[in-house]
């Protein structure tokens, strides 16, 4: 379905012409995606664009490692923060398409990595298919210093 | 001339400016960019619909799944389900692989983060069926992680984060790192 068909399908729905159940994008639709390199860290999106926990600072690296593992094995999806401020939400990593909760993208919670994948945009969400992990360069975003550990109770007090 | 036709009668067009929180019930979570929407939308595999790899059942609840809205074709991208444990809407949706439903819950739209049909899904309503609420995440995981059973949140329990956490600390930066961070804060 190029651009102008969509709109006019839109209009059409818009207007009661079309069925409104089932209108969805069949896969032949897809959009075109783009080859791109990337370098970023591994984020727990929902944490970050909700603000449930804080600012978007207090959410990435080292103080979010934890949670970004339980927000990674519970299905939430991964992003990819590139360095100009993009997230690039996380589909398919190498041969790993288990996009909920799988074990690629957990063991690679909060890391900053080097990708090669494609680039997909969809209603202004971008997407990301991982071709191959160019480099995994481990934590890098070194947050604990400036806010402890996110949320307070992701590391148990040893004291109780 | 085609183009700005079809743009005046979507500039025109009430549907266009759509407010997805009228019949909305969905509960609050105090958050700064939450909005309450309900709307109708067909279940769909993500990877599949971007890209044409399409397995049997969007994946059978291993990928992550997307809301195409009827009236407008957007696809959301479900962040949450209902509930306060750190799980994804996947789980929940997945039983609903193709079926076209009604959701409520949050959508999330920031500007300042670029943030735009992202969504907290909290209830899900089949075609005939009933309001239901999207929380069975964690009993899925249980069923996944039958190993795991025992007391507390299930996030504690998980062994393949007990694992990580074993090897790479809380910090992720080592076992080393952890004690003195703790040292120092606790």
């Amino acid at each position: 379905m190029n651009s102008f068909t969509k709109l006019i399908a839109i209009a059409m729905a818009s207007f009661g012409l079309l069925p409104s159940a089932g209108f969805a994008a069949p896969p032949d639709a897809a959009p075109e995606g783009k080859r791109i390199q990337v370098k970023g860290e591994i984020i727990d999106t929902w944490c970050y664009y909700s603000g449930v926990m804080g600012g978007p600072d207090a959410v990435v690296g080292s103080a979010h490692h934890t949670c970004a593992l339980w927000c990674s094995a519970g299905g939430i999806p991964v992003g990819l923060l590139a360095e100009d401020g993009t997230v690039y939400m996380v589909i398919k990593i190498d041969e790993d398409d288990t996009s909920n909760g799988g074990p690629t993208a957990l063991r690679m919670a909060a890391h900053t990595i080097e990708a090669d994948g494609i680039h997909y945009e969809r209603d202004g969400l971008n997407y990301l298919v991982v071709n191959q992990v160019v480099s995994d360069l481990d934590i890098q975003n070194l947050t604990h210093d400036d806010y402890g550990n996110i949320p307070a109770f992701s590391i148990p007090d040893p004291n109780k | 001339m085609r183009y700005l036709i079809v743009a005046l009668a979507l500039i025109a067009n009430p549907l266009a400016a759509q407010d997805f929180s009228e019949g909305s019930k969905a509960r609050s979570w105090n958050l700064y960019a939450e909005q309450p929407a309900t709307f109708e939308a067909t279940v769909v595999d993500v990877l599949c619909t971007l890209t044409g790899n399409c397995p049997d059942n969007c994946g059978g609840g291993t990928r992550q799944l997307g809301l195409i809205r009827s009236v407008d074709d957007v696809m959301v991208l479900p962040l949450k389900n209902n509930q306060a444990a750190f799980t994804g809407a996947a789980s929940d949706l997945a039983a609903y692989c193709g079926q076209t439903i009604q959701v409520d819950g949050l959508m999330i739209e920031d500007e300042d983060l670029n943030a735009k049909n992202l969504y907290m899904v909290q209830k899900i309503k089949a075609a005939g069926g009933d309001w239901v609420k999207a929380s069975q995440a964690t009993k899925i995981w249980a069923k996944q992680f039958p190993e795991a059973k025992g007391k507390g949140a299930w996030f504690r329990r998980d062994p393949r984060i007990k694992e990580i956490i074993g090897r790479e600390g809380y910090l992720g930066l080592g076992l080393e790192a952890d004690a003195a961070f703790i040292e120092e804060n606790f």
